[in-house]
């Protein structure tokens, strides 16, 4: 074992480049601008069964109490998810009013998880037709629920942003914040692994937050899944 | 912790927390991002950086939060082979590398910390929310499969 102490401790050399604490410092000056101010400026309008459409503009609507309810649970959520606070959406999304190819586009685009990006191409395949991407881009460009249907988690095969409804701008904030938001939490009081954004995860303190790769590696160290969001089926 | 002494604490540990980021992630760039977005993490969480703990125990948990949570977004992507060491006289350091690879990914990070900064025990296990038997048994498997696969 000594010979690989030793190999391991010449490997691990430490080797920083110059001049590093200036440039972060500097990086950390530059505050970054938030999605915060996004919170609030949506018109969320609800059906007893979910989520119906949500588009510029401002409040909660539906025709019954269940409805504005659903609502104002999405409008929730969406705060949590734009300050960083949640990875997936629990409140229901009604796509009746959609049509058939465009409500499975819809449904296969929400499989894409949290941080992750797809193709065009990709998603047309997985619908059952290959050769329909471009039908695919417009299924997604009319979503009527952006954000909580995850159209933004869909990039051109070449890399490049493609079309956003509410401007490649957001796109792209959209996808940074989902880049620096990590998704598997563990609470090192209670050794339970959670998706970000569960009841029980947002009630563990900074100081027992721990951050996993997978449920295996939190497994491997002694943590078990939280039985409520269910970290396991999640992609 | 106020402003300045943020500012002397990211000078202070920078290189270091550079070294692990650089040993997980394999890439300069990545490895200085991880870097900036720990010590950005870490200042907004400073309400709750409880003084029992080692200021540099708590921004490595930060830092090895922000590594793993990017090794996450990776497993799809096949990985990519980890940065040479500094070459010693008999470790081959491809070898080295290829086998690093083989390790599972909480031994590595435990390995990393343990390594770069003669962490001990104790803090690893703060670090990661394990208990320091857990660190003992991961950083012995570690070694053992590193071993393993140095000899085949």
């Amino acid at each position: 074992m000594d010979r690989i102490d030793g190999m391991l401790e010449e490997f691990f050399a430490p080797e920083a480049p110059r001049a590093l604490a200036s440039r972060v410092l500097r990086a950390f000056r530059a505050e970054r601008v938030g999605l915060e101010r996004l919170v609030g400026k949506f018109r969320i309008e609800a059906s007893e069964r979910g989520v119906v459409r949500l588009h510029p503009g401002r409040g909660f609507h539906g025709p019954s109490a269940q409805a504005r309810a659903h609502a104002e649970r999405a409008g929730r959520e969406l705060h949590e998810y734009f300050a960083g606070h949640r990875t997936f959406f629990t409140v229901p999304v009604d796509l009746a009013g959609v049509g058939e190819f465009q409500a499975r586009v819809l449904a296969e685009a929400s499989r894409i998880p949290f941080g992750e990006v797809d193709s065009y191409a990709a998603l047309a395949r997985r619908v059952g037709h290959p050769r329909a991407a471009r039908a695919v881009g417009n299924a997604l460009g009319a979503n009527p629920v952006p954000v909580i249907v995850p159209c933004h988690r869909i990039i051109r095969g070449d890399g490049t942003w493609g079309h956003y409804a509410f401007g490649g701008e957001m796109k792209t904030q959209l996808l940074r914040l989902e880049r620096s938001t990590p998704a598997i939490i563990g609470c090192t009081s209670t050794r339970i692994v959670c998706r970000r954004g569960c009841a029980h995860e947002q009630r563990v303190r900074e100081v027992n937050r721990v951050v996993f790769a997978s449920v295996e590696d939190a497994a491997s160290v002694g943590y078990r899944p939280c039985r409520v969001c269910r970290p396991s089926s999640a992609a | 912790m106020d402003a300045r002494t943020f500012a002397r604490a990211s000078e202070e540990y920078a290189a270091r927390l550079y070294t692990v980021a650089h040993r997980l992630l394999g890439n300069r760039a990545d490895a200085e991002d991880a870097v900036q977005r720990a010590l950005l993490k870490a200042f907004e969480a400073r309400e709750s950086y409880a003084p029992r703990w080692a200021l540099s125990t708590w921004l490595y948990r930060v830092l090895t939060n922000v590594c793993i949570d990017e090794l996450r977004r990776r497993r799809r992507v096949p990985p990519e082979p980890l940065p040479p060491g500094r070459a010693g006289t008999q470790v081959d350091r491809v070898d080295l590398t290829g086998a690093l690879a083989t390790v599972p990914r909480e031994a590595r990070v435990l390995l990393a910390l343990h390594y770069v900064n003669g962490l001990s025990y104790r803090e690893l296990a703060a670090i990661r929310g394990i208990s320091v038997n857990t660190v003992k048994s991961q950083l012995a498997r570690g070694k053992a499969i590193l071993k393993k696969a140095l000899e085949e």
